[in-house]
């Protein structure tokens, strides 16, 4: 049986989610819920000379939100901040196979990008208080109130 | 006469929305009827009927088809006194549903007679819209609101309503008469009649009641008494609130504007009778004819037959739901003292993977908090499945609900 959302790449994902945790002392920590379903989740990070050197994700979600965090706090560790802050949506989805999830189920999309939300708008704030005033912030807020 | 069996296939044809086929040609299968009803071409008719026949604003012109408006809207309020069996008409006020009436209470009444180190009693298994609006009040106020909490089996701990009533602090208890989430039916003669005693003052929040079994205001005893439209086959943006009129004429203004008033000059205004004091502006003149409609096709089936279906639906779809694997059923097992609400999680999956997965099938439940917030963080669940019956489901319904529910059990291979 096959399902265009349920891959088992999504099921076994989710049931298997990298980053799950907490940090001790988070340089960034950013939570988000989606008010419709629930999905209620945590991002935190350390940065270290412009870098995420960790980051951690609590909370409570569905399938495809805890498959897309997962995946997503994979792409980020490690990386440069402003590969986080340039991340698009498209490559969180693609990973997934969930590209065409937006058409498929408008709904749903958020459960899928929360975590994404969840990251700009931490490391917005992150950057905002280190570069308060500066302009390179670029579209970091507006990016993350028109992922969805 | 009302037969004592509802004839559902006779009820399916009037729901023309039952005929939809949805996902790949699979029919509409409606289980999310604590949301909101589907509705008969009875009251879509009405709709119709009014727009293209005499449509005209209500209470102020005295050509024809303005008087025909003024009628069909003021012979609502009389079809709402019988069903709910109100001697007067003037308790009945029409707002935009249950959340705006219970809202209503909370400024023209609570505003007025809440005052510091007061306490109002609600539920743990409110929906929002009886939560929030105390909420804001108590914290305008600086007075406090407290919770009765639920038992194991989804029912209120009334012996918490005592001690709350002890302090001799508390001004109002606000309740709903049925659980959107447990289903639960609440024992309201009982928190009722503790109230009276203490001389407080009681709010029911009737939106789940009223659409699914027989309810008396004059019996129950309470001083407001809310319910929407839209959940009893009516349409959207039209509800009821009552209150007691003794109360209603102690309470101020909500709305000022047009139709609430008497006369108006630079500085002063007086107000019209009751209920027009609380009805201000161009009222939604359509779907309260609407809502007419709808109350004379339950009240020709008659709300024991539909208290009777529902409760042999649910006895059903309880039987079955609990022989499968890893479902948790929230909610009192007996079905007297519950609605055709079934709250459930099914293994560890998500509910909304799951409401994603059976709406392939066709299925229509909900998934989610259910505006419980406060019920969800009692239960220890982000999220709950919820199956809710009306008069025109089916045993078949449920059965196709139970077989969707395998489709979830092999992609998750549970
Ligand atoms: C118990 C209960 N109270 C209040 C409401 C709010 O009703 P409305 O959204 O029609 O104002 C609902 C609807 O979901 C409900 O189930």
């Amino acid at each position: 049986m096959s399902d265009p959302i349920y891959t088992e790449i999504i099921i076994d994902e989710a049931r298997h989610p990298q980053n799950e945790g907490t940090l001790e002392n988070p340089d960034i920590s950013q939570h988000d819920s989606n008010p419709m379903c629930g999905d209620s989740i945590t991002l935190q990070m350390n940065v270290t000379d412009d870098s995420i050197n960790d980051i951690k994700w609590s909370g409570e979600g569905c399938t495809i939100c805890k498959a897309c965090t997962s995946v997503l706090t994979q792409l980020i560790k490690g990386k440069n901040i402003d590969f986080a802050k340039n991340m698009k949506k498209e490559e969180i989805l693609s990973e997934l196979g969930l590209e065409y999830l937006a058409k498929q189920s408008p709904v749903r999309i958020k459960c899928a990008l929360l975590s994404m939300k969840a990251l700009k708008l931490g490391l917005y704030s992150y950057l905002a208080k280190k570069l308060a005033g500066s302009l390179s912030l670029d579209n970091l807020k507006e990016d993350a109130a028109n992922l969805y | 006469m009302q037969s004592t069996e509802l004839s559902i296939e006779n009820i399916r044809k009037d729901f023309p929305i039952l005929k939809r086929k949805v996902r790949d040609n699979k029919p509409l299968v409606y289980l999310d009827n604590a949301s909101t009803t589907q509705k008969p071409k009875q009251v879509i008719d009405a709709l119709t009927n009014y727009y293209s026949n005499y449509n005209a604003n209500i209470h102020r012109s005295v050509y024809s088809i303005a008087e025909e408006a003024t009628e069909a809207y003021e012979k609502v309020r009389d079809k709402v006194a019988k069903f709910l069996n109100i001697s007067k008409r003037e308790e009945i006020i029409f707002v935009r549903g249950t959340t705006e009436g219970i809202n209503l209470v909370a400024y023209a009444w609570g505003r007025k007679y809440i005052k510091e180190g007061d306490i109002i009693v609600t539920t743990e298994y409110e929906h929002h819209s009886n939560i929030v609006p105390w909420q804001l009040l108590v914290k305008e106020k600086g007075a406090k609101l407290e919770y009765i909490e639920i038992n194991d089996n989804g029912e209120l701990i009334l012996d918490q309503l005592d001690k709350y009533l002890a302090t001799g602090k508390v001004k109002l208890v606000v309740f709903s008469l049925m659980s959107n989430v447990l289903g639960t039916i609440s024992d309201a003669e009982k928190i009722i009649s503790k109230c009276h005693e203490a001389g407080v003052k009681t709010l029911v929040d009737a939106a789940q009641a009223v659409p699914h079994m027989s309810v008396d205001v004059a019996k129950l005893g309470c001083d407001f008494f809310a319910f929407s439209a839209h959940k009893m086959l009516g349409p959207t943006g039209i509800g009821v609130l009552w209150v007691r009129k003794s109360v209603l004429e102690t309470m101020d203004p909500f709305h000022g504007g047009g139709d609430m008033i008497r006369e108006v000059h630079k500085y002063e205004t007086t107000w019209n009778d009751l209920p027009y004091k609380f009805e201000a502006g161009t009222p939604n003149i359509a779907d309260v004819i609407g809502f007419g409609s709808a109350i004379d096709y339950l009240s020709q089936l008659g709300m024991e037959t539909v208290r009777k279906h529902e409760m042999e639906l649910t006895q059903y779809a309880l039987d079955k739901m609990s022989q499968i694997k890893g479902i948790v059923i929230y909610g009192p097992k007996d079905v007297s003292k519950r609605g055709g609400v079934i709250s459930f999680n099914f293994h560890d999956v998500h509910p909304h993977d799951v409401a994603t997965i059976i709406d392939r099938e066709g299925i229509a439940i909900r998934s989610g908090h259910h505006c419980a917030q406060v019920l969800m963080e009692k239960l220890d669940v982000a999220a709950t499945n919820r199956a809710s019956f009306y008069i025109y489901n089916t045993k078949q319904d449920v059965d196709k609900l139970i077989q969707s529910l395998e489709k979830v059990s092999e992609l998750f291979k549970l």
